[in-house]
């Protein structure tokens, strides 16, 4: 009840100047958007990891006792893929061959990295509509599916496509046609994706064993509890084998990029650099509004204002400059955001957490270097104003 | 409040701590303000009378003697208490120590806002109450100017203002007429006068200006930290 009538000092003070206001917050605000850049950025990368166990097709996976990521494939016998078919509640099995395979752009000969899965065509085990939509072409000896979300850099597969003509290569020195695409989108396993049935799958790499998969997908009946058949399998399974819900593999695939990859390193620091970034800006403003006011400042501590009161003035304006810098950091994010989308094609989106984070730590960060700033202030002696 | 003596010293000593060693600014100080008693102190600068006002405004607390504010015992004082006692007093410093982002108005109500009394009022009261001060001190038309636009004895009289704003029953200025021409000078110290009479205030002004001397009940000399 006693703020109201009170005079708006922090903010009449930081308004007196405007230049100096808007030049604050742009500082705070490029500080948030450097921020914004490093989160969006790790976050779309880290999602990106999830998208193929995100398109399998099942409720339930059997994976090696010792897998870790999807792009280093262990192998495990299919027959203890096919003893979960007598669990009540599975409804079908099938595999998901997943195997490296070097690929040539027939332009430059370059050879690339491509991670090939091999699905069998009448059940995939990957839920991908043009899966079902070109299963007789996938089911033609030779060929395969490439993935449109692959770099450019493995030729122009998709203009020849789009042409009407298939593109023509070689895997593993054996000829090759792609007939169709998909779009899954690339993880850090390697620069292009492709999809064979999975017969052409043992022809590319002949030293696989058909007996011998990488990742068994488990389809249950609806209404089916998941956790329930989980627990069932692994009682009987071998010690050798795991079951996990696609959630579980999910937070595998990411515990594993956590700790195997220094790209969360890399973008915490460049969060910190951000925040410090920040912090230096605001302390500097703070640190010389309060040089430049020393002598109000004793004023109003011999006028009988506490040091709490007047510490507060520079808390207050702190506050004020993270609060105003974030809605225009915000939006500028988003455009930033969107610009990458379309040029990465990684999915980066504002979310409301994180914008809730960050807002936090600036609030955090300002707050801190305003107190900072205010040490002066708090060890000066009113008497000096004489 | 009303019934206890403004300012009573007794025996005050102080002394500065100086490159290790202590230097007495402040000897053996009797000193007695009533209320409605305007007293002067004159002296040669270094003598004191700078490091005195400060101590009777709360500003330092004092260490030896004894220094007693509307009855209430300075030495030894912690820090909440001597800014307690800070807002019964109005000061007038040499510099006029506006804030320049504040206009002439606000100024005068950072005066004010200071006491819980005045805030639980409002806005409006405070506002008229400045408005009064600011007409008493001839500023009446220029209420909402930035102190930038002020001339430096309309600067220092806005500062009276606000150091009159809340009725304090104990002025100190620090040569308040040096940045005033003759007249504003004059106009200062009869309002000072006026306060002094009207309300009971006491009033204890360092001032070197003859022309303002007569106004005062008392004059005290300093010499060397002692009153001579």
């Amino acid at each position: 009840m006693s703020w109201k009538p009170r005079t708006p000092v922090a903010w009449l003070q930081l308004s007196h100047k405007p230049m100096r206001l808007l030049a604050a917050i742009a500082g705070v605000g490029f500080a948030n958007v450097l921020v914004f850049f490093q989160m969006g950025l790790s976050g779309a990368l880290y999602d990106s990891q999830k998208r193929p166990i995100q398109q399998i097709n099942g409720q339930l996976v059997l994976v090696p006792r010792r897998y870790s990521n999807f792009g280093e494939p262990l192998t495990m016998p299919r027959a203890q893929l096919a003893r979960a078919l007598g669990v009540e509640g599975v409804r079908a099995v099938t595999p998901l061959y997943i195997g490296k395979i070097d690929w040539i752009n027939q332009n430059t000969r370059q050879q690339k990295q491509a991670l090939l899965f091999g699905v069998s065509p009448d059940n995939p085990a990957l839920k991908l509509p043009e899966l079902q939509q070109q299963r007789s072409l996938l089911e033609r000896p030779n060929s395969v599916l490439f993935d449109r979300g692959s770099k450019k850099s493995a030729g122009p597969v998709v203009q020849t496509l789009a042409s009407g003509r298939p593109y023509d290569t070689e895997l593993r020195g054996q000829r090759a046609q792609v007939v169709g695409l998909f779009q899954l989108g690339l993880t850090f396993a390697a620069d292009i994706n492709l999809i064979s049935s999975t017969a052409n799958f043992q022809t590319y790499l002949p030293e696989t064993n058909n007996d011998d998969i990488q990742i068994g997908v488990i389809q249950l009946n609806p209404g089916v509890s998941a956790t329930r058949v989980q627990a069932t399998l692994q009682s009987f399974l071998e010690p050798s084998v795991q079951v996990l819900t696609i959630p579980q593999l999910t937070d595998r695939e990411m515990e594993h990029w956590r700790k195997n990859s220094s790209f969360g390193l890399i973008f915490n620091l460049g969060v910190l650099v951000g925040l410090a970034v920040g912090a230096i800006i605001v302390y500097q403003i703070l640190y010389s509004d309060v040089g430049d006011h020393l002598g109000e400042y004793a004023t109003m501590k011999a006028m009988g204002y506490s040091d709490g009161f007047v510490v507060g003035i520079i808390l207050q304006e702190s506050l004020i400059l993270a609060s105003v810098a974030f809605l225009p950091s915000v939006l500028v994010s988003m455009g930033l955001y969107q610009i990458l989308v379309r040029s990465t094609g990684l999915l980066l989106t504002m979310t409301l957490n994180r914008a809730g984070l960050v807002f936090a730590l600036t609030l955090v960060i300002c707050g801190a270097s305003g107190w900072l700033a205010t040490g002066k202030l708090r060890r000066l002696d009113p008497a000096e104003v004489f | 409040m009303a019934t206890a003596i403004p300012v009573e010293i007794e025996g005050l000593n102080h002394w500065f701590e100086e490159a290790g060693s202590s230097k007495q600014v402040l000897r053996d100080i009797h000193l007695q303000v009533k209320a409605g008693e305007i007293v002067i102190l004159t002296g040669p600068s270094g003598s004191g009378k700078t490091t005195l006002l400060t101590m009777v405004g709360g500003l330092r607390a004092a260490q030896d003697g004894s220094l007693r504010l509307f009855g209430e015992e300075l030495r030894g004082a912690s820090k909440q208490q001597l800014t307690q006692l800070r807002r019964q007093v109005g000061f007038i410093f040499q510099a006029h120590n506006l804030m320049p982002y504040l206009s002439a108005l606000q100024n005068v109500r950072l005066g004010l806002e200071v006491a819980p009394s005045w805030l639980k009022q409002g806005r409006r009261a405070m506002d008229a109450r400045c408005r009064e001060r600011l007409s008493q001190v001839g500023l009446g038309h220029r209420v909402d100017f930035m102190p930038a636009k002020l001339s430096g004895g309309q600067k220092q009289r806005v500062a009276i203002a606000r150091a009159l704003a809340s009725n304090p029953q104990l002025l100190l200025a620090d040569e308040p007429t040096a940045a005033l021409d003759k007249e504003s000078g004059r106009d200062v110290v009869a309002l000072f006068r006026e306060l002094a009479d009207s309300r009971g205030a006491a009033i204890v002004m360092v001032t070197h200006d003859n022309k303002v001397l007569d106004i005062a009940d008392r004059i005290v000399h300093l010499e060397g930290g002692a009153l001579a």
